[in-house]
């Protein structure tokens, strides 16, 4: 959200996300940066009442000051657009350290993501990702960033981001970095309240391996949320594969048959992973649930 | 302004020299550029080929000959004039292939009197290293302003039987774009299923075929056949409606910035912000260059039409 949005930031914490970016970037005017600036400590603070991760998105052209203004204690992390060049993450690095010194934080707190979002940063990627140990992820593929950099319409149902979201992702795993990967649904609407596009493109994602969601308006919190998170359903099956699988364990066998599911090894640590991804979940939400509780409690109390 | 290439070349006509008929014609036909098919032996050619060039050119088209290049050598010494916009380098494999046709041109070029790095190299990739190597390929020589795909020969080069049903090339397609564009320069291609399987089809699955790879990233065709040169055309060109769209969100964002807002809603539930402006003035820009170069060719063709 702009953070020159006095609105959006206020609300942020009470809409359920898991993480917040507040921008400096394309949704703040140029006229505005300078203010927009002064705006970033509270808005850390405002953001993360809700429990959720707060990152900040920087100008590649203004790293000094947009890092020097973001980097307070509560940021997880900084996201910086267009980035292009190994010398921009290097200087981004090192006046993160600096003010992450100066403010009294834990070295190496602020992660930083990368974000290819054009044609440029993917020719760039294989020399970006290891530019900085702050680095575990990139930002996301897709947008109208890249649909700009591409030159083509964004909401047509055509996937032009398959290249590069293929390349990124084996360029992170290769690097033992985490990609945000995201399937394709078709989009001819482009609106950016769509719950229910929302939903399917978190079932698919999930499906796909990909945990991560993203939005530009409140109403596709909850579906996105939803739409990540394993159902009852998928977590009965999963603990029913791994007690059939401690069984065959038990019986010495390398695999069986549980209705229509060959379980071996794989399988059941599939299994496990999504019990695991249902527990971070459910850690999430009521990690989110008691700071929302608390800081209604204090609203109150004032 | 996002840095983009200028050059508008949204249909090459491919027209083979020993087709008398399909040369004759070959101009009539409205393509941004002719690329000229040699005959296999290049003896006593050269006024031939200057012939087929000149006849290339009556309807404002650039023309390009089409290099085998086991016969480059003797084909550039046949074909290169003032008159010719350039070489198509079929099966491009690597950078020193094209340094090595670069210089082969340069010469020609001080022969002939021809402006220094006038010609361009057009190279057509048609191979799995040539997709591998495509970063090396684009980057070679200034003389490459523009790349092409060719799924027929990629099919070879991977053993691949093409079917309509699948698409085995998002990723090598991909590929040439994204590091076409990412050097400033024009990816061609049509995309599946015509590019692997050319053939005639119908007016209208040609345009949503080529509307589809414009969708990709692609911004021209290498046109196998007369009848794609149209939708081509049509397909790679912004629409009037998408232009008046682009207007409107330029006004609305003009308006929000004023506000103090670079988010700003737009109708339909969508948002805008600066890569969408942006966006904005390379489509309106994109679309005056059409219009410009489809000015050239009328104004070519009327004077073909007024000299007979």
């Amino acid at each position: 959200m702009p953070i020159n949005n006095a609105r959006f930031v206020n609300a942020a914490w009470t809409r359920g996300c898991d993480g917040f970016t507040l921008d400096l970037e394309d949704s703040v005017p140029q006229s505005q940066k300078e203010y927009a600036r002064t705006l970033v400590r509270d808005a850390i603070h405002t953001a993360a009442q809700g429990g959720g991760e707060v990152q900040v998105r920087i100008n590649q052209a203004y790293i000094e000051a947009d890092v020097t203004s973001a980097v307070w204690p509560g940021l997880s992390g900084l996201n910086m657009g267009h980035t292009l060049t190994v010398e921009q993450v290097h200087l981004m690095d090192e006046w993160v350290t600096r003010m992450e010194r100066e403010h009294g934080m834990r070295p190496g707190t602020i992660d930083i993501d990368v974000s290819p979002d054009s044609v440029y940063a993917t020719v760039a990627l294989e020399e970006l990702v290891d530019a900085s140990p702050r680095i575990t992820s990139f930002g996301s593929v897709g947008g109208y960033d890249y649909a700009l950099s591409l030159g083509v319409e964004m909401f047509t149902g055509v996937d032009a981001f398959f290249y590069p979201r293929g390349l990124g992702s084996l360029i992170a795993r290769a690097h033992a970095k985490e990609f945000p990967l995201s399937a394709q649904v078709p989009d001819t609407s482009g609106s950016v309240s769509d719950a229910e596009h929302a939903f399917r493109q978190a079932q698919a994602t999930r499906k796909l391996g990909g945990r991560r969601g993203g939005g530009l308006h409140p109403n596709v919190v909850e579906p996105m949320n939803r739409g990540l998170t394993p159902t009852a359903d998928e977590i009965a099956e999963a603990e029913r594969i791994l007690d059939f699988w401690a069984h065959l364990e038990a019986e010495q066998e390398a695999d069986g048959q549980l209705g229509e599911t060959i379980v071996d090894q794989y399988e059941a640590a599939r299994a496990r992973e999504l019990l695991d991804w249902a527990a971070a979940c459910a850690d999430m939400d009521a990690r989110k649930d008691r700071m929302v509780a608390r800081a209604r409690a204090q609203q109150a109390g004032n | 302004m996002l840095p983009v290439s200028t050059l508008v070349r949204r249909s090459v006509l491919v027209a083979s020299i020993t087709d008398e008929e399909a040369l004759a014609g070959c101009w009539r036909h409205n393509a941004d550029a002719i690329a000229l098919e040699l005959p296999i032996s290049m003896r006593d050619t050269r006024a031939a080929v200057a012939q087929a060039i000149t006849t290339a050119r009556r309807g404002g088209a650039e023309v390009f000959v089409r290099l085998d290049k086991s016969r480059a050598f003797a084909q550039m010494n046949a074909s290169v004039s003032p008159e010719l916009a350039g070489v198509l380098l079929p099966h491009a494999e690597s950078a020193a292939e094209v340094q090595s046709i670069e210089a082969m041109l340069a010469e020609r070029e001080r022969e002939e009197g021809i402006p220094e790095g006038q010609l361009e190299i057009l190279p057509v990739i048609g191979t799995a290293r040539g997709i591998w190597n495509v970063r090396q390929i684009v980057n070679a020589s200034v003389r490459v302003r523009c790349t092409a795909i060719d799924e027929v020969s990629l099919c070879r080069s991977l053993g691949i039987v093409a079917s309509d049903d699948f698409d085995p090339f998002s990723f090598s397609r991909g590929r040439v774009i994204v590091e076409t564009l990412a050097a400033i320069k024009l990816p061609l291609g049509i995309g599946h299923p015509l590019g692997a399987r050319p053939r005639e089809v119908a007016e209208d699955e040609l345009i949503r075929i080529a509307d589809r790879a414009r969708n990709s990233g692609f911004k021209g065709a290498l046109c196998v056949a007369p009848s794609w040169v149209e939708p081509c055309n049509r397909a790679f060109t912004p629409t009037d409606e998408q232009v008046s769209y682009y207007r409107d969100v330029r006004t609305a964002f003009a308006e929000g910035v004023k506000r103090g807002t670079a988010a700003v809603p737009f109708p339909g539930g969508r948002m805008i912000d600066v890569p969408v402006d942006e966006r904005a003035k390379l489509v309106i820009d994109w679309w005056e260059r059409c219009r410009q170069r489809d000015a050239e060719k009328a104004a070519a063709l009327s004077a073909q039409w007024q000299m007979h």
